[in-house]
């Protein structure tokens, strides 16, 4: 009878230890593990230049999501952003990609329009603003002139 | 005999709309093309060159950009958020106000036009908007892409937004204005604006 306290006991401390990791995965990961209360939005972009998933989405320096995923259609970059339920998006927005700092990484700011149409799940941010490149910029200087 | 010239005829008439279909179908291109041709003849037309007909030329140049920019699209587009509690005349004196900031602002560039080529790079439509690739060379042979948003207005596409280097305008006075008003007031950005017309 005792033994069989002791190793319930040890048992309930592991099950304790593994939920308490995978908590600590989840939150540091920054993780969505219930499918997340937010909606999907979608943009093109002519040039990404290093965005990753999992980048945040902006509004003044506020994160309100985060990019969910990257792929190419018709060689141009289609990213989907993951928007928290309570940020609401005009039709007119627009997504810029910007960089923290000046080699920082690259992350999604969106400054919002003042259309009265608000976008719903699986809609498309018309307006983009791609990556600026500051190599090809630099090239375009330095070459440019011949 | 009768009814398979009447087929021939069908197929020819359906081969003409068909024709003339694929041809309409580069409208917003053949609308830019046909505001930056009018602009570069007036300012190739020597009648003009004058210095005294500065102001007639710019005045032509002005109304040939009116023909194809939706100014009230663009304005509100910039203003954005800060749009929407503004009374009808407050809407109407801000749009004035922008066109003009704008004239003021790259009335000078378009003068200094000195034969940069204007290539035209195709064009992506998508129901009532579409977007015009332009590529502008110098003459040092650096490439200049600018891109033009338009939508649909009636049978016409005007211009509610131009990206050079991938910079949107629209966004540029968007987050400029947006930091006036927040930090000060509508009023300051208006008071500004007035400013900056009269100092010319």
């Amino acid at each position: 009878m005792k033994k069989i306290d002791l190793e319930l006991t040890v048992g309930l401390f592991i099950i304790a230890g593994i939920l308490c990791l995978g908590y600590l995965s989840i939150k540091l990961g920054k993780m969505e593990v219930w499918g997340g209360k937010g909606y999907d939005l979608y943009a093109l972009f002519s040039e990404v230049g290093g965005l990753k998933s999992g980048a945040s989405v902006e509004i003044a320096g506020v994160e309100i999501g985060r990019v969910k995923n990257i792929t190419l259609e018709h060689y141009q970059a289609r990213v989907v952003i993951d928007l928290s339920e309570n940020v609401r998006i005009q039709e007119d927005a627009i997504a810029s990609i910007k960089t923290k700092g000046l080699i920082g990484e690259r992350y999604i700011e969106i400054t919002p329009g003042g259309s009265e149409k608000i976008m719903g799940p699986g809609d498309r941010i018309r307006e983009t603003q791609p990556a600026v490149n500051l190599e090809e910029l630099i090239s375009k200087f330095v070459f440019g002139k011949i | 005999m009768n009814v398979s010239n009447l087929v021939k005829g069908m197929l020819v008439l359906f081969s003409v709309l068909g024709i003339t279909a694929s041809a309409l179908g580069g409208a917003p291109t053949d609308k830019i093309r046909q505001t930056t041709d009018k602009i570069l003849s007036i300012l190739a037309d020597p009648s003009l060159k004058n210095p005294s007909k500065v102001e007639e030329r710019r005045r032509l140049i002005r109304k040939a950009v009116d023909e194809r920019f939706n100014w009230e699209e663009m304005a509100r587009r910039s203003l954005a958020r800060h749009w929407v509690p503004r009374t009808d005349e407050e809407r109407r004196e801000f749009v004035r106000l922008f066109a003009d900031l704008l004239e003021r602002t790259y009335m000078s560039k378009v003068e200094g036009y000195s034969g940069e080529k204007v290539l035209y790079e195709g064009e992506k439509a998508d129901g009532e908007y579409a977007t015009v690739n332009v590529k502008i060379v110098t003459k040092k042979n650096v490439d200049i892409p600018v891109v033009y948003r338009l939508k649909k207005g009636g049978d016409d596409w005007l211009v509610y937004d131009i990206s050079i280097e991938g910079v949107s305008l629209v966004n540029n006075y968007r987050t400029q204005f947006n930091s006036i008003i927040t930090q000060s007031s509508y009023e300051n950005l208006i008071k500004k604006l007035k400013e900056k017309g009269a100092q010319k």
